[in-house]
């Protein structure tokens, strides 16, 4: 007894974190800075910034197999390597095997992980924007879905204090579609990409703005700057960019009030009926493969989009039969991503004394245009695109006519500038596209593995045939030659952009959290990853899991303070 | 709108090339050198190739990339390189498709140039390389890559990854410190290697 009252104090925290990712890190920086004694669990290993990044300062020649996954390698990373340009010798260990990772797919989705601290917030893009206030109204105006309960008034200020913190370098350009930000000094485009921008503004009155990115132009909180060696995805040894390892996790040791534990893979959440709320949380030990409990009065799911609605789904008790605060039944349901991999490419004469120095970590963006004050288009909503200009390299070798000396010769001068863009399209929440625990599988932890039910709609395709056509006229329009179109939509998941499994709303009948992101019948759990999201828009989300979780995690503190939670 | 009208003959050719590579990245061979015994006119010893196939694959990358004020091809580790991909990142079917074409490519080279590849006269080689490089060219229209450009794509890749290749015969700045997006070609002088 005694024991047990002791063991149970020693587990006992202010705060759980589940997730160290992008939200799961800010949610750490936030308790912990509001004086929280806070309990930070992570699923894999442990990732220190700089000396566990392995390959961060691997020349080309120091990776085996020109930076290629060799064949027996691939077969445990069948499903990460759908992306095609993730899963290299540079940055294998940072994604799962699949082979250790299952789950199941009715039809196929692209599922893209990596358990370890820091989460993707080490390989993410980067790319932060802001939603805009015709984002957040969008489901109320056209009849889909629900409306979200905030608007951009209710999260401005969080962006603004997100972005000061993160670093996000980007240009102003007053457009109502993409909120400009708190931001250091932009990137460059090149002579290329400057032309694009002219030419699309004076033919299409569009907008061409270098990408708004969490690579640091300047010194920023003792962070970078970017040193332009583009290799972000391998960890950074100078800071030069965002991520959880680098900026928010040690923010939140630095307080002295944070508790990291890896290898804590969380079971489900504690539910007490006679509290009407949560105590805790139960989670198996990776490595010993031992249950613990953990104890605390708040506790935040970050756990990335699936994973945060894997663990409610797992946490059933007789208050909560088909998991936690799924009074709804929405719990799972309304999987979101952004649709890519469509848009257009061509070669651009006229620059062949022009040539750039460094690698340039972004490109350029092109905001939403489409259906901005009225739909007229055969889909609704929208999307915008990321693109880059570049010279042909030495890998235009294979195809030229020369070979020996005359290769060799030709292939010490660059090739042809060319440039290409791809759309990244609004998806729609919808009921029927859903993630469930499946009966009868288990992964080695014992763990219900997920079942993915999710697939594009018309809607979907409709604004393909836009994205396609748009991206080559723009560059014809530029005086782009041989452009080309593609179109591989490759499954949903392949944005990596996953969300809505726990969606905001008002009405606790058709929502799971509330606009505090709190679980509408579980005040002391909040969910402020992508699970979140009630519509998805068509700008990169991390920037708003961010703003969310920050907003959130303040108003958590705030409440307990006040003892109303 | 039927946008390929406007597509010549050669650009399709350049496009459906495109095919072959995929993500292109960094290698060496340098590992696999050390402490490897050399067999006559080979400088690696290896693993998956015959005698024959090993002296042919150096011979056919030193005719693509032959020695100049630089390192040629097998000088740079290539057919070493070369080999080790065929080996562990081919599937076992391209494997084999792979090592026909290298098979094929010697037979052919026979009829053509009255004896082995390796130790026909240079000028003879490079005219038969020329000649398959060409006809590659022509036939790969979106379908899978012939060998020959198999053979040079791998060529070309262990090449300028290479630590000579990606720092000599070409530019290479593993920390840039800036990025200029438009300043004149003669201050970098050479392609970027990455």
């Amino acid at each position: 007894m005694n024991l047990n009252v002791k063991a149970k104090k020693q587990n006992t925290y202010d705060a759980i974190v589940v997730g160290t990712g992008i939200s799961g890190g800010w949610a750490a920086k936030e308790l912990t800075e509001n004086g929280l004694n806070t309990l930070v669990l992570e699923r894999g290993r442990d990732i220190k910034h700089i000396e566990d990044y392995p390959t961060a300062l691997k020349d080309p020649w120091e990776l085996p197999y020109a930076d290629r996954l060799t064949e027996e390698e691939a077969k445990q990373y069948k499903k990460q390597m759908r992306t095609g340009y993730t899963v290299r010798q540079s940055t294998k260990h940072w994604w799962v095997k699949d082979t250790d990772q299952p789950y199941k797919e009715v039809k196929r989705f692209d599922w893209m992980r990596g358990y370890h601290v820091g989460g993707r917030s080490i390989m993410w893009g980067r790319q932060s924007y802001r939603l805009a206030p015709m984002d957040f109204e969008a489901n109320l105006r056209e009849g889909i879905a629900i409306d979200w309960p905030i608007r951009y008034d209710d999260i401005a200020e969080w962006y603004d204090y997100v972005e000061g913190f993160a670093g996000i370098s980007g240009q102003p350009e007053g457009l109502p579609q993409l909120p400009d930000g708190n931001f250091l000094p932009p990137m460059e485009l090149n002579c290329v990409e400057q032309k694009l921008k002219e030419s699309i503004a004076d033919n299409f009155d569009r907008t061409l703005t270098i990408g708004r990115v969490a690579n640091l132009t300047q010194q920023h909180e003792g962070r970078g700057p970017c040193m332009y060696r583009n290799r972000c995805d391998r960890g950074c040894p100078y800071g030069g960019y965002f991520c959880s390892n680098s900026s928010t996790l040690p923010a939140a040791s630095a307080t002295g009030n944070m508790t990291l534990r890896p290898h804590s893979i969380v079971n489900s959440i504690i539910y007490e009926e006679d509290e009407g709320k949560a105590t805790g949380v139960r989670i198996i030990d990776a490595e010993t493969l031992e249950t613990e409990e953990f104890y605390a009065d708040v506790i935040f799911l970050n756990a990335s989009t699936m994973n945060s609605t894997m663990i409610m789904l797992n946490s059933k008790s007789d208050r909560f039969p088909n998991g936690l605060g799924n009074d709804s039944g929405e719990l799972g349901c309304n999987v979101m991503d952004h649709h890519l991999g469509v848009g257009a490419s061509g070669d651009i004469d006229g620059f062949e004394d022009r040539y750039y120095w460094g690698r340039r970590p972004n490109g350029f963006y092109i905001p939403r245009y489409r259906n901005l004050n009225e739909n007229n288009r055969e889909y609704i909503r929208g999307f915008g695109y990321q693109g880059s200009a570049s010279r042909e390299a030495w890998q235009r070798g294979v195809r030229e006519l020369a070979v020996g000396m005359e290769l060799k010769e030709l292939l010490r001068e660059p090739g042809s500038w060319t440039i290409g863009m791809g759309g990244f399209g609004e998806m729609l929440p919808n009921h029927d596209n859903k993630v469930y625990l499946s009966e009868t599988e288990t992964d080695k932890w014992g763990q219900p593995i997920l079942v993915f039910d999710v697939e594009f709609s018309d809607n979907t395709y409709r604004m393909r045939e836009d994205m396609k056509n748009d991206a080559a006229e723009m560059l014809e329009a530029a005086g782009a030659k041989n452009v080309e179109m593609f179109d591989d939509p490759g499954g949903p998941g392949l944005g990596i952009h996953e969300m809505g499994t726990a969606r905001m709303g008002r009405d606790p009948q058709t929502s799971v959290l509330n606009k505090w992101n709190q679980v509408h019948s579980v005040k002391n759990v909040f969910v402020t990853d992508g699970s979140c999201m009630t519509s998805a828009a068509c700008q990169n989300p991390s920037l708003t899991y961010m703003a969310l979780t920050a907003r959130a995690a303040n108003y958590a503190a705030d409440q307990l303070k006040k003892g109303n939670l | 709108m039927d946008r390929s009208n406007k597509i010549d003959r050669r650009e399709a050719i350049k496009r459906t090339a495109l095919l072959i590579g995929g993500a292109v990245f960094a290698p060496n061979a340098l590992g696999v050198l050390q402490g490897c015994t050399a067999q006559p006119g080979v400088n690696w010893e290896p693993v998956l190739f015959t005698d024959e196939q090993a002296r042919l694959t150096s011979a056919l990358a030193d005719v693509i990339i032959p020695k100049d004020e630089y390192p040629s091809a097998s000088e740079a580790g290539v057919p070493a390189f070369i080999e080790s991909m065929i080996n562990d990142i081919y599937t076992d079917e391209q494997q084999a498709e792979f090592l026909e074409g290298l098979d094929a490519f010697a037979d052919k080279s026979r009829l053509e140039l009255g004896g082995e590849y390796y130790e026909s006269a240079e000028e003879d080689r490079y005219e038969f390389t020329y000649n398959e490089n060409q006809n590659s060219l022509d036939i790969n229209r979106g379908q899978d890559a012939p060998f020959f450009l198999r053979f040079k794509e791998l060529t070309i890749l262990g090449y300028f990854t290479s630590e000579v290749g990606a720092t000599e015969v070409l530019r290479y700045e593993p920390v840039p410190g800036m990025y200029n997006g438009c300043m004149p070609f003669e201050e970098v002088g050479k392609t970027w290697a990455t």
